[in-house]
């Protein structure tokens, strides 16, 4: 998929795990690691907007658009 | 086509009924002894069934080709996330279903659900298990009635449910 999502970019940058990040944010580690190997279908705003809160971040930092990996495919 | 097949199948189950009751109660003079210890063979079977649905060393008894007693419904389907992450999603997903999960096999990666029984059914087992292909994770579903030589669709209608379910909890 040609959108790619940083989240694990960004939970070494701001030093949280995963499982304190689904803390955080009420969202369970299995979404979470789905979301964060890019393997989820979408991604609603609310949550977005929590992992955004938690990690202090733009939804920018989290989401990245790739034209190597749509050639790819 | 589907539902001319079922009332097929109706037609069929009642003119055998009948035609079973007629020929017993003609040959035993009206006594119908051999159909009361049919009846009693049958219903003890079904008890059986039902007290064993629920342990899970009955899933090759209830898998069985040869159990013509047990409607089976089995798919295949393929989710392109790792097999160990796809196995604690779908028990998630069954988790937050009608379904109650009975076992769940982290080492052989299977999981056994049983729907409750109720007015519109017997209830129904359902036997998961995953494997890995290529990064991609294979689901092999199969739905077992308890004591049913005929599906009317609930199994099929039942799978396409969970199966939404599980695209669903994919929008995170």
């Amino acid at each position: 998929m040609p959108i790619i999502v940083n989240l694990d970019v960004m939970l070494a940058k701001r030093k949280i795990q995963l499982k304190e990040l689904s803390e955080r944010v009420g969202i369970s580690t299995v979404n979470l690691s789905i979301l964060k190997q890019s393997k989820g279908k979408a991604i609603r705003f609310s949550t977005l907007e929590a992992i955004c809160s938690a990690l202090d971040c733009q939804p920018g930092d989290l989401l990245e658009y790739s034209e190597s990996e749509k050639s790819f495919k | 086509m589907k539902y001319t097949k079922h009332i097929l199948v109706a037609f069929s189950i009642l003119l055998f009924s009948f035609l079973f009751s007629y020929l017993v109660r003609s040959y035993n003079n009206g006594i119908n002894s051999f159909g009361l210890i049919l009846a009693i063979c049958l219903f003890s079977f079904f008890i059986f069934n039902l007290i064993v649905r629920k342990i899970a060393w009955f899933k090759p008894y209830f898998t069985s080709k040869y159990n013509f007693f047990s409607t089976k419904y089995r798919t295949k389907i393929e989710f392109d996330i790792p097999k160990d992450l796809m196995f604690k999603k779908v028990i998630e997903v069954i988790e937050n279903s009608k379904f109650k999960i009975q076992l769940v096999n982290e080492d052989m990666f299977e999981v056994f659900a049983i729907s409750p029984m109720s007015f519109k059914s017997w209830g129904e087992n359902i036997y998961i298990d995953f494997q890995e292909d290529d990064g991609k994770t294979i689901m092999n579903f199969c739905s077992a009635t308890i004591s049913q030589i005929y599906s009317w669709g609930k199994n099929e209608q039942n799978y396409d449910q969970l199966v939404q379910n599980i695209e669903e909890s994919l929008i995170i």
